[in-house]
């Protein structure tokens, strides 16, 4: 009996200790099933691994089999194994992957990631051959302009994109009497008609007209387009080289935010928290907007608050009324894991997704942004969105400004930006915060 | 003769006794080694290097770089003077507190006694992420509960931004603290007081001791151990203060609530400078080591 509960001991500990020297390829959970996805491929089949981020219903599961089923009724030859990542911890588990030497093949994000991080430390493939194909020939140049990195390899290939707007709260803007300052056939306002309005809806007794918010990086676009557009400032030069958020026209900007009433800056809320309390009426306007939430009934009828009033998407205030809205472009990005057989199994999905003609606008209506060509038309059309859709792809998209988010340093520029906005917001002098952000945020460019 | 075959039994049982223990002891110690020992030395291993990911120079021997500008770090230092702050706040209150409410209900009937042992386990017992996103609604800058009883009492003039406010963030962070903290300490002080020898009480009642006198003179001696654990876990819990600030704040506003633990995460998985953040974990382990053995050398000579 003893020897036995010996035996079952050892055993036990030599489990144990096996389960140790797994450790390493168990850091991502996500990467071991790719792992153990790849060991199934049978021969002449070629397995890949493909990781989402939430882009609309890119992290549905059920819409991203469907794509695979029929991704597979054309390519029996590729198996694809999909993983689905949220914003809180997909890059750590990206970069543990890499560490790991398990990265995916395929991975769905924007040119932030897919360029200037992965694509910048040469751990992407050049998709370069995709874009001379006939399929790709009128991708918007500033679509490709994104994808491309400063030495010319394209590592990313665009699939959907969106561009970033503000919205306003109807009925709290009649009450006010403020609607007089909304341009609302082609949705955009003066900065100073901004003003006003935000003066004249704070007068009606509301006191949080619009919030700052500055908890995290979470929606921080709205912020940042809000800054840049209201005196026509930067916030980083053409060239993508070095962040000019210091420039005296952003300075104006945020003086003039600081100093009108019923603007809060607000460190206790990041954009997913302001699009809540702009929904349920504690807000009158909101920085974090988008066709998707425009047309998100998750609490009620799209385009509607909770309480039922009507939620007008408006482009961000500009002096001079050329707005420049900060845009969302997504595509695919396929990491170099050595295995030529594998990249161009990854190309041959990012091909059905993107340029098959069956195919591509149920990929673009699923992410519920926008075609990256204009060649690509009619996503919507017949479904409930279509007018939304429209009035989007019409008034808005065509605002999509300079896709900065691809300069070095972009990780440390997001979290200097709502820190420094956290610091005014306590009181701090709007010029030497400025400052303090571009010195970092270039501290950072140049390493 | 009989001796030596005594003697030689005798070790042949110490030696197979000794082979079952450490066998019994193997899975634990498996762990410990693996999860505990060999991260910790390259913990401290990695801190001298500048391992940072996606850096084109990978693992550079920096020496003590990495610990020189830690204390140039304007951020970790405030992030250490808040985590001394939430320790100096939170550790006497919790010990002071809980040992008056065990000291209250410690011999009220047993089923008053489990519905207060309760009600106080409970916060323990619940999800850390359900207790913080229950406060964080109550402090609400907008619609919060403790803005809408301030202001409908007349306290509170305007709503105040309890987690976004400078003033009162941290102190907020500390009263969530001491509510999931209490719950512990309370269910051992109250079993340390049921402990207490009673024919030393009764003695000392005898002999004319008042209700102060009992409690200093006999039973405080007898749980003194108790307390010293409490003191030392809730010292280390209180050093190890992170998921509030990762659920409530993130470590502003203007890095208010940075606390050591939550700038080691970030600066380790969000910023990817892991030998820095293992800096940090050294220096703080170094911290908690060196209170704990006060609170341990002052408890000896009591």
């Amino acid at each position: 009996m003893k020897k036995l509960l010996l035996a079952g001991l050892t055993l036990t500990a030599a489990g144990m200790l096996a389960a140790c020297g797994g450790g390493k390829a168990d850091q991502s959970s996500a990467a071991a099933d790719s792992k153990a996805d790849t060991k199934a491929a049978t021969d002449g089949e070629t397995a890949i691994s493909l990781w989402t981020y939430p882009v609309g219903k890119w992290g549905d599961a059920a819409t991203v089999d469907g794509i695979v089923k029929k991704f597979n009724e054309k390519h029996p030859e590729i198996k694809v194994t999909v993983e689905y990542l949220d914003y809180q911890n997909g890059d750590d588990q990206i970069n543990t992957a890499i560490e790991g030497k398990q990265a995916p093949d395929i991975v769905l994000e924007g040119p932030e990631r897919l360029v200037a991080n992965w694509g910048a430390k040469g751990l992407m493939v050049d998709l370069k051959d995709m874009f001379e194909k006939d399929a790709a020939s009128d991708i918007y140049d500033r679509v490709k302009s994104a994808c491309v990195s400063p030495e010319g390899a394209y590592y990313e290939y665009p699939a959907f994109m969106v561009a970033h707007c503000m919205a306003i709260n109807k009925t709290m803007f009649e009450k006010a009497n403020a609607l007089q300052y909304l341009d609302l056939d082609s949705h955009t306002w003066s900065t100073e008609d901004f003003l006003k309005a935000v003066q004249a809806v704070y007068d009606s007794g509301q006191q949080n007209v619009g919030a700052i918010y500055c908890a995290s990086q979470g929606g921080d676009q709205g912020t940042r387009a809000l800054v840049n557009n209201l005196y026509s400032g930067t916030f980083t030069d053409k060239d993508h080289t070095k962040y000019t958020a210091d420039s005296p026209e952003n300075i104006k900007a945020l003086q003039a935010i600081v100093d009108q009433a019923g603007l809060n800056f607000d460190p206790s809320i990041a954009g997913g928290d302001e699009i809540t309390l702009f929904r349920n009426g504690t807000l009158a306007m909101s920085f974090c907007w988008n066709a998707s939430q425009q047309t998100n009934t998750d609490n009620g009828a799209a385009g509607l608050t909770n309480a039922g009033d009507e939620i007008i998407p408006m482009l961000f205030p500009s002096d001079d009324k050329v707005t420049e809205l900060c845009g969302g472009i997504w595509g695919y990005g396929v990491f170099n894991n050595g295995d030529e057989k594998k990249i161009e199994a990854a190309k041959t999905f990012i091909d059905f997704v993107c340029n098959d003609e069956s195919e591509v606008k149920e990929s673009v209506k699923a992410s519920g942004f926008f075609p990256v060509r204009p060649s690509v038309t009619g996503v919507y059309d017949g479904t409930d969105n279509a007018e939304t859709m429209k009035l989007f792809e019409d008034k808005f998209m065509p605002s999509m400004g300079d896709y900065y988010q691809v300069t070095k340093g972009w990780t440390t520029a997001r979290t200097e930006w709502w820190n420094m906005l956290q610091r005014i917001g306590t009181g701090g002098d709007v010029a030497t915060e400025v400052a303090t952000f571009t010195k970092n945020a270039n501290a950072a460019a140049a390493q | 003769m009989a001796k030596g075959v005594y003697t030689t039994r005798s070790k042949e049982l110490v030696r197979r006794e000794t082979t079952s223990a450490y066998l019994f002891l193997l899975p634990s110690l498996v762990f410990f080694i693996g999860f505990v020992i060999i991260p910790m030395i390259i913990c401290v291993y990695t801190s001298f290097f500048d391992s940072t990911m996606g850096k084109d120079a990978k693992d550079v021997f920096i020496g003590f770089g990495n610990y020189i500008e830690l204390f140039r770090d304007g951020i970790f230092l405030k992030a250490l003077k808040n985590t001394f702050v939430i320790v100096i706040i939170s550790v006497p209150v919790v010990c002071i507190f809980s040992l008056w409410v065990s000291s209250v209900i410690y011999n009220l009937n047993d089923k008053v006694l489990s519905v207060f042992r309760c009600i106080f386990y409970l916060p323990v017992v619940t999800g850390s992420v359900a207790v913080t996103v229950v406060w964080k609604w109550m402090y609400n800058n907008y619609y919060g509960i403790f803005n809408y009883i301030g202001k409908s009492s007349g306290i509170l003039k305007t709503n105040i931004n309890w987690l976004g406010d400078e003033r009162f963030a941290l102190a907020c962070i500390i009263l969530i603290l001491l509510t999931t903290s209490v719950g512990q300490p309370i269910v051992l002080y109250v079993s340390a007081l049921g402990n207490v020898d009673n024919s030393l009480v009764e003695a000392a009642q005898v002999d004319g001791a008042n209700e102060m006198q009992l409690f200093w003179k006999i039973k405080w001696p007898q749980i003194m151990p108790t307390t010293l654990y409490i003191l030392v876990i809730t010292t280390i819990n209180s050093f190890q203060c992170f998921a509030l600030i990762q659920l409530l704040t993130s470590g502003g506003p203007n890095h208010s609530t940075d606390t050591v633990m939550y700038y080691i995460y970030y600066m380790a998985f969000k910023m990817f400078r892991y030998g820095y953040g293992n800096a940090m974990g050294v220096v703080l382990a170094i911290f908690i080591a060196v209170l704990s053995a006060v609170q341990f050398r002052l408890a000896k000579e009591k």
